[in-house]
């Protein structure tokens, strides 16, 4: 049951390898949805699992965390960490009811401007699928 | 002859009440007993063998959380107002609690008063309900009141094996019964029940002269201060004031608060006289038992046994009580 | 069992080994325990050891830091000293601990003690603790393996269901902070319920903000809450909590192999890694 809806997707995209592909992407003036609310922080390791809940707490209908490809990190292990973080937060905002689909981990270099617009069209057409997080 | 109103009227008295006024009874779910706002139809689940509720109904009149105000951006405050309504009928509290509500009134009512306490306490009427077996761990005589005490309540329902006995205290519950189910009938009013005695006699007089006395740091030593006590008792009433702001709003927020809290005390610059558990620990007591009656002329204590019942380590007012009395000595 | 307790408590104190024994005395109802701080060896007649010894004696290792002192711990309450020990929050040398083996718990309801144990002990897979300088009781070898059925019961709901599960227990939530304060893994000088800025939650008590609280007080104790069970028992709105920190400990010992609380020198897992690990996300 889809809604018409927009979801509100929030985005901590990492400096050095998925904020420069994001970049990239608007570069190349490829178009894709407008649904994403990008945060730069230095590593996908600088996410705080308070920051996700707290997007969702906000009104987010997906977060999206995007990094270095693993063993690519600007910080050298700042991934392994998120990496670690995400699949113990995922499962259990799941098991507490925000879906599982909501919340993703992906990793995106500085010259994948494609696969990070494609990212953000597949994760909006999932949204709108499943419908708004109502809190 | 006594008028007397029997469970199955009660029940549907309440129903038809509940159509003009918000009627809040105690609700018996996941094992724990609240008082919660109950519709018509919702009648049947309120639990009537209940000892007493977890949360005392102070809530009602003191809810955990309230906005006070609301100022918009640009624009002059925006007072949320206080007013009520729908009046509320409070059914099944015990005279312990009222006895909490009428101590937590002289502070709050004394000018000038809480404007938001102030428009809840007046807009509703506390039906009472006379407790036949009390807990072990209460103490209501040793404090003032009793287990039938009607002093506090509008209207007092005292169970007999013929119904309940309605005793009318206040005018405020005249409206109410008129038109109610009530007959005349054989019932006798059962005897109290007894309960062990705490000696609180004069025991204002023994805090004045052992504040520093080194027991109230022993007694803290097994204290987390979790703030239980202070939530669920129902004369406690210290409170917390933020400003929150979103989306060009700031809005003023009251919540529960208490003494036990480290930090309850910290001042700008970081100071904090109540630093240690002992201080806080022993600044409770010294509220409930010196501080308030010099103030206000009661112990702020009801007797009810929530907190006995609740503090995970076992800090027990009936035993910090004997304790001090012997320090009299 | 108690002779054991008393002596070894009496013979600390007496050779000022310790300033103070943290064990369990009778409570005010004649029945059940609380703890005791014994710091007299005259004293140590208070000490009681039974089935309702309930509480985790190590939460009050915190406020002695930097003290000399023994304490009677189970199994569940030695994991908690070794969590303690591995954050580096206490120091080994300051502690002797009084080994307790235990066959459980058991409930008290109405002023009764009734057969059933309690939730936490029912899925404990521990008899002997997993520090101790002096054991008392008999060690038995351990069988019990690690059991998760009720976490179970939770994931095999929808998601519907479940939203409206959780919604239904956190709408209760007066935020005492009881299960905060109790817990000993919970030391933390300022929560991040207290931070002003960022604000995390605030003091407003509504479904958003308990919901953040009950969820990121749980996470922050992923890898180290050892089933001790207190935050559940002393909640006054009976929150099923424990089904909170029992998903999260199935969860880390299914991916990462770690139990917490069995080793005082073990790496958390959230402090490392292994770059080959197979987690089930693509790289």
């Amino acid at each position: 049951m889809a809604l018409d809806y927009e979801p509100k997707i929030v985005g901590f995209l990492c400096n050095w390898c998925s904020y420069a592909g994001a970049d990239l992407a608007g570069t190349s003036r490829t178009t894709y949805p407008a649904n994403v609310r990008i945060i730069r922080v230095p590593c996908s390791g600088r996410v705080d699992p308070l920051f996700v809940v707290k997007a969702f707490q906000l009104g987010a209908d997906g977060v999206l965390i995007s990094g270095c490809h693993v063993g690519d990190c600007h910080y050298n292990e700042g991934n392994f960490h998120t990496r670690r973080r995400f699949v113990l937060l995922r499962p259990f905002l799941d098991y507490l009811g925000t879906e599982k689909e909501r919340f993703r981990l992906e990793w995106v270099s500085a010259s994948e401007g494609k696969k990070f617009s494609q990212l953000v069209s597949e994760f909006t057409e999932t949204l709108k699928r499943i419908g708004p997080r109502k809190t | 002859m006594t008028k007397v109103i029997t469970k199955e009227d009660l029940l549907s008295w309440l129903r038809q009440l509940a159509e003009k006024y918000t009627v809040v009874a105690p609700v018996t779910s996941n094992g724990v007993t609240l008082y919660e706002s109950i519709s018509g139809s919702e009648v049947d689940k309120i639990d009537l063998s209940f000892s007493n509720t977890e949360l005392s109904p102070k809530n009602l009149f003191f809810p955990p959380t309230e906005a006070l105000f609301t100022i918009v951006q640009n624009e002059r405050p925006e007072i949320i107002p206080a007013k009520v309504d729908r009046e509320a009928i409070i059914f099944g509290v015990r005279p312990c609690d009222a006895r909490g509500i009428a101590l937590i009134d002289k502070a709050f009512l004394a000018e000038p008063a809480d404007g938001f306490y102030k428009e809840k306490r007046e807009k509703t009427t506390l039906v009472g309900l006379a407790c036949s077996a009390p807990c072990p761990e209460c103490f209501c005589t040793s404090v003032g009141s009793s287990p039938a005490d009607p002093t506090h309540v509008d209207l007092l329902l005292i169970p007999t094996e013929a119904g309940y006995i309605t005793q009318i205290v206040t005018d405020k519950c005249k409206q109410l019964l008129m038109g109610a189910p009530v007959k005349e009938a054989e019932a006798v009013q059962p005897s109290l029940p007894s309960l062990k005695s705490v000696p609180a006699e004069g025991i204002t007089e023994v805090m004045s002269k052992v504040f520093n006395d080194p027991y109230w740091d022993r007694v803290a030593d097994r204290c987390v201060h979790c703030n239980i006590c202070a939530y669920v008792c129902p004369c406690c009433y210290c409170f917390d004031i933020r400003d929150y702001v979103s989306k060009g709003k700031i809005e003023r927020v009251r919540s529960w608060e208490s003494c036990q809290s480290a930090g309850f005390t910290r001042i700008a610059g970081g100071y904090d006289p109540r630093s240690t558990k002992g201080s806080r620990l022993r600044q409770r007591w010294y509220h409930k038992l010196l501080y308030f009656p010099e103030q206000f002329g009661d112990i702020k204590c009801t007797g009810c046994g929530r907190c006995v019942r609740s503090c995970p380590v076992n800090i027990d007012i009936r035993e910090i009580i004997n304790d001090v009395q012997r320090m009299r000595a | 069992m108690i002779n054991e307790i008393r002596n070894k408590a009496k013979e600390l104190l007496e050779k000022k080994r310790v300033e103070c024994v943290i064990g369990y005395e009778r409570a005010t109802d004649g029945l059940t325990a609380r703890p005791a701080f014994i710091y007299d060896p005259s004293e140590v007649d208070r000490l009681i050891f039974d089935e309702t010894c309930v509480h985790n004696l190590s939460r009050f290792l915190i406020d002695k830091k930097h003290k000399a002192t023994a304490i009677v711990a189970k199994p569940c309450d030695s994991r908690g000293i070794n969590l303690l020990l591995n954050e580096s929050q206490l120091k080994r040398e300051n502690l002797f601990i009084i080994g307790v083996v235990c066959s459980g718990v058991k409930k008290v309801r109405f002023n009764q003690i009734e057969d059933s144990l309690q939730n936490k002990c029912q899925y404990c897979p521990q008899h002997v603790p997993s520090v101790y300088d002096f054991l008392v009781g008999e060690p038995v070898t351990e069988t019990a393996s690690r059991n998760y059925a009720e976490v179970t019961a939770i994931e095999d709901m929808t998601s519907a269901d479940r939203k409206l599960f959780w919604a239904e227990h956190f709408d209760r939530c007066i935020r005492c902070y009881g299960c905060r304060q109790v817990c000993m893994g919970c030391y933390c000088y300022e929560c991040f319920v207290d931070e002003l800025d960022p604000l995390w939650a605030g003091i407003r008590i509504a479904s958003s903000e308990n919901r953040m609280w009950n969820t990121m007080r749980a996470f922050h104790l992923a890898g180290r809450c050892i089933s001790c069970g207190e935050c559940e028992r002393v909640c006054p709105v009976n929150i099923p909590l424990m089904l909170l920190n029992r998903k999260l400990e199935k969860d880390t010992v299914h991916l990462f192999d770690f139990e917490p609380g069995i080793n005082a020198e073990t790496t958390p897992p959230f402090a490392t890694f292994k770059k080959g690990e197979d987690l089930g996300i693509s790289k």
